[in-house]
C-alpha cells in the first residue's frame, strides 16, 4: 500500500457501522480530496483535535506508533485497497466511483498529491514496525466493550483526569444499563415460559375434563354453564375435531360410505374430464358442463392457494390429495352449490383437525347452515340481510366507528365477505381462527358477526384515524400479530343485544320487512 | 397511515377484473409493492392497494380494487365497479378460456360502471411464452375493435406492469382534464357526475380534485 498516502484527517467521522465501510474505502481510494479539504463532498478537513479525538476514543485504537490511516488500510480494508491499487495508481481513483462529483483541477496523479501532502504536513509515510502491525491485525473490534477497554492510542496525548473519569463513568453506566436490560429480558422470558407452562397445564387439565366428563355425556352437558365457559377458553387441540363434529352435528346423515361413493364419482369425473378435451362440449348443456369443468379446474387452482405458507396443501404436500378429495366429493354431493372460492379454506381447517370422512361430514353439514348456504350460494339478498343485521349491532356497540364508516360510505360487505366466507381462516392466524371456530360451533352464526365486531373494537382507535381506502386495506389484510387474549376480550365486550332483541330476532325482523324493500338497509354500494 | 405522503391532486379508482387465476393480485402487488408471490392466496370479495404516481406535474393516487374472479361472486363484485374511472380486464395468454370470456367481463363492466370508464385489456403471463394460447395480434385486434387499450404483461418478470398502470392512469388523467375544460366552459364545475356519497366514497376524500368521469 505504499501508493496510498496516510490520510489521518479523513477518518474523523468513521464509526463502526458496517454501512460506512464502503464510505470509508471509497474515500480511501480518493485520497486526493483530503489535502485540499473544503470543497470535497467528503467531510471537510476537521480541526485536527476535536473529532479525530472523539473517533479515536470511540474506536479505542492502539496506534502503537503507526498512523491512524495505516490501521484502517491494514485491518478493515486490506482487501479492498489491494483491489483498488492499480486503479489508484493509473488514474484518479475517485473517478471509478462516480458518486463523487469531479473538481476543477483534476488530473493529478495520486502520487503527486501524496507528495504535496507530505510536503505540507511535513510527515513522511513510513511503514510501521512489523510488531505493531501484527498487533493491529490481531485486533478485531468485535464488540463495543472490547473497543472501550482497549488502551488509548499511545500516540495521543493522555486524557485529562476529568475526561477519563467521565468516560469511565459513562462506560459503567452503559454496562449497568445493559445488565439491567438483560435481567429484565430474562424476567420477561421467564414470565412467558411460566405462562406457556400454565397454559399447557390448563390445556392438559381441560383435556381431561373434556375426554372424561364432557364427551361421554355430550348431550346432557354441552349446554351447561360450566361447559360453555370451558368452551370459551378454547378447545384443547386433541379434542377440537371431535367437539366440532359433535357441535356441527350430522343433520344430513352422511356416512363414511356415502363419502366414498361421492369421492369415487368425483374421481371418475376427473378422469373423464382429463380424457376429453374441452373441444367437444355439447352446445345445449354447454353452460352447466362448462361450469362444472370450471369448478374442477378451480378446485385445482385454489388448492395451491390455500394456506400456501403451511406448504401442506400444495402439490406434493401431504394433504394436497385429501383436500382435493373432500372438495371434489362435495361438488358431486351438492351440485346445486358446487365449488365456491372460500370453501377450500374451510375444508383445509377441518382436514387439519379431523379424519378424512369426518372432515367431509362436518364440511357438508357446516355448509348446510343457513348463513353458510346463503353465502356460498351467493344469495345476494340474503347476504344483505346478514350485513344489515351486523350493522344493527355495529351501531349499538361501536357508535362512533359506525358513524365514521358511514361517513365514508364504507359498507360491511367490503370486509365481511372475506371473513364470513372463510370463517376467518384466511384473515386471522390459524390458531386464532380455530379458537373462533370453537365458539362458532358453540354459538352459531351469531358468533361470526360478533367476532367481526370484536375485530373492529380491537382496532377502533386506529380505524377512527383512517380514511376509506386505509380502512378497507386494513380490514382486508389484518395485522398478523393479533393475539387471542386481546381479540377475545374485545369479542367478550361486544353485546349481542339490541333493545332486548337478540341476533336471531333482529335477523328475523329484517327478513320480515324484506318485502317492503331493502332500500334503507342495503349496505352494498348499490343504492 | 394517512399521513403527509398522501399529498395528491387526484384519486382514481381503478378495478381489476378477469377470471380466477389470471394473476390480478400479482399484477397489483408487482405494481404497488414490487412483489410477486407464486402461491398468493385466493382473493375472496375484494382487496385494496394504492400507489401514487406523477402524471405530468399532477400527483395521481391510484386506488385499485382487486376483485375476486369467481363467476359466482360477480353479483357481489359488480357492485364495486361503481365510481371506477378505469378498469383492467385481465386474461391469461396461456389459457384461451380466460380470453374467451373477456366479452362477458366487458358487458358486466359496462352494465355497472359509468360509460366513460377507461378500459385496458391486459394479457398476463408473457413469461410463459412457450404455453401461449392467445396470439397477441388477436387480442390486440379485439382491443382495437372495442376501443380498449391493450398491453401484454408479466407480473412474474415485471414486463410492462408499470407501463400498463401508467398508461391507463395517464389516459384517465387526460380524459379528466378534457372534461374539466368542457365543464369550466359551460361554467358548471361538477367534479363528480353523481352525488359524491353515492359514488365511490374514496373519491370524496378531503382533496379538492377527486374525480369521477
Amino acid at each position: 500500500p505504499a501508493a496510498l498516502p496516510p490520510a489521518p484527517l479523513g477518518f474523523t467521522d468513521v464509526n463502526l457501522n458496517s454501512r460506512n465501510t464502503y464510505e470509508v474505502s471509497r474515500r480511501r481510494s480518493a485520497p486526493e480530496h483530503l489535502p485540499h479539504g473544503g470543497t470535497a463532498p467528503a467531510e471537510p478537513a476537521p480541526p485536527p483535535q476535536e473529532p479525530a479525538e472523539r473517533a479515536r476514543h470511540r474506536l479505542g485504537i492502539a496506534g502503537a506508533g503507526s498512523s491512524f490511516a495505516e490501521f484502517f488500510t491494514r485491518n478493515f480494508f486490506t482487501k479492498r485497497t489491494k483491489e483498488l491499487k492499480p486503479a489508484v495508481q493509473s488514474a484518479p481513483g475517485w473517478k471509478l466511483f462516480g458518486k463523487v462529483p469531479p473538481r476543477e483541477n483534476l488530473p493529478k496523479d495520486s502520487k503527486i498529491i501524496q507528495q504535496e501532502y507530505e510536503a505540507r504536513t511535513g510527515r513522511m509515510y513510513k511503514p510501521p514496525p512489523p510488531s505493531a502491525r501484527r498487533k493491529n491485525i490481531e485486533f478485531e473490534p468485535l464488540s463495543t466493550t472490547a473497543l472501550i477497554l482497549e488502551d488509548r492510542p499511545a500516540n495521543l496525548p493522555a486524557k485529562s483526569v476529568e475526561e477519563a473519569l467521565r468516560h469511565r463513568q459513562e462506560y459503567d453506566e452503559m454496562v449497568a444499563e445493559a445488565k439491567k436490560r438483560e435481567i429484565k429480558e430474562a424476567h420477561k422470558r421467564k414470565k412467558i415460559m411460566r405462562e406457556r407452562f400454565k397454559q399447557e397445564e390448563n390445556i392438559a387439565s381441560a383435556m381431561v375434563i373434556w375426554v372424561n366428563e364432557i364427551l361421554p355425556n355430550w348431550e346432557g352437558m354441552r349446554a351447561t354453564r360450566r361447559v360453555r365457559e370451558l368452551w370459551w377458553q378454547g378447545l384443547p387441540p386433541s379434542v377440537r375435531g371431535k367437539v366440532w363434529s359433535l357441535a356441527v352435528g350430522n343433520e344430513l346423515n352422511i356416512t363414511p360410505e356415502l363419502y366414498e361413493i361421492f369421492l369415487s364419482r368425483a374421481k371418475e369425473r376427473w378422469k373423464s374430464f382429463s380424457e376429453t378435451s374441452s373441444e367437444n362440449d355439447i352446445e345445449d348443456a354447454g353452460a352447466s358442463v362448462a361450469d362444472r369443468e370450471a369448478s374442477l379446474e378451480l378446485i385445482k387452482l385454489d388448492i395451491s392457494r390455500t394456506f400456501p405458507s403451511l406448504y401442506i396443501f400444495q402439490k406434493g404436500g401431504p394433504y394436497h390429495d385429501l383436500l382435493h378429495s373432500v372438495l371434489g366429493a362435495y361438488t358431486c354431493y351438492r351440485p346445486d352449490v358446487g365449488y365456491v372460492q372460500g370453501m377450500s379454506f374451510i375444508a383445509a381447517v377441518l382436514i387439519l383437525n379431523l379424519e378424512e370422512a369426518d372432515a367431509f361430514i362436518a364440511f357438508a353439514n357446516l355448509l348446510n347452515k343457513p348463513c353458510q348456504l346463503a353465502f356460498f350460494r351467493v344469495d345476494h339478498s340474503m347476504m344483505l340481510k346478514y350485513f344489515a343485521a351486523f350493522e344493527v349491532f355495529f351501531e349499538e356497540n361501536l357508535p362512533r366507528l359506525f358513524l365514521h364508516f358511514k361517513s365514508y360510505s364504507l359498507t360491511p360487505d367490503i370486509y365481511l365477505i372475506d371473513w364470513i366466507f372463510t370463517l376467518y381462516s384466511k384473515s386471522l392466524p390459524l390458531d386464532l381462527a380455530c379458537r373462533v371456530w370453537d365458539v362458532f360451533c358453540r354459538d352459531g352464526e351469531e358468533f361470526l358477526f360478533r367476532t367481526g365486531l370484536g375485530i373492529l373494537r380491537l382496532y377502533e382507535d386506529i380505524l377512527l384515524q383512517m380514511d376509506f381506502i386505509h380502512i378497507a386495506q386494513f380490514l382486508t389484510k389484518l395485522p398478523e400479530d393479533i393475539t387471542s387474549e386481546k381479540l377475545f376480550s374485545c369479542i367478550a365486550a361486544i353485546q349481542m343485544q339490541n333493545s332486548n332483541k337478540k341476533w336471531a330476532q333482529v335477523f328475523a325482523s329484517l327478513m320480515k320487512d324484506n318485502k317492503e324493500g331493502d332500500k334503507n338497509h342495503s349496505p352494498a354500494p348499490k343504492s | 397511515m394517512g399521513s403527509a405522503e398522501e399529498d395528491y391532486n387526484f384519486v382514481f379508482k381503478v378495478v381489476l377484473i378477469g377470471e380466477s387465476g389470471v394473476g390480478k393480485t400479482n399484477l397489483l402487488s408487482r405494481f404497488t409493492r414490487n412483489e410477486f408471490n407464486h402461491d398468493s392466496r385466493t382473493t375472496i370479495g375484494v382487496e385494496f392497494s394504492t400507489r401514487t404516481i406523477l402524471v405530468g406535474d399532477a400527483v395521481v393516487k391510484a386506488q385499485i380494487w382487486d376483485t375476486a374472479g369467481l363467476e359466482r361472486y360477480r353479483a357481489i363484485t359488480s357492485a364495486y365497479y361503481r365510481g371506477a374511472v378505469g378498469a383492467l380486464v385481465v386474461f391469461d395468454i396461456t389459457k384461451h378460456q380466460t380470453y374467451d370470456v373477456v366479452d362477458r367481463w366487458l358487458k358486466e363492466l359496462y352494465d355497472h360502471a359509468e360509460a366513460s370508464i377507461v378500459v385496458m385489456l391486459v394479457g398476463n403471463k408473457t413469461d410463459l411464452a412457450q404455453a401461449r394460447e392467445v396470439p397477441m395480434e388477436e387480442a390486440k385486434m379485439f382491443a382495437d375493435n372495442n376501443g380498449l387499450l391493450f398491453v401484454e404483461t408479466s407480473a412474474l418478470d415485471s414486463t410492462n406492469v408499470e407501463e400498463a398502470f401508467e398508461t391507463i392512469l395517464k389516459e384517465i388523467f387526460h380524459k379528466v382534464q378534457k372534461q374539466k375544460q368542457r365543464s369550466s366552459q359551460s361554467n358548471t364545475v361538477s367534479l363528480a357526475s353523481e352525488s359524491p356519497t353515492s359514488t365511490a366514497p374514496a373519491q370524496a376524500e378531503r382533496r379538492p380534485c377527486c374525480v369521477a368521469l
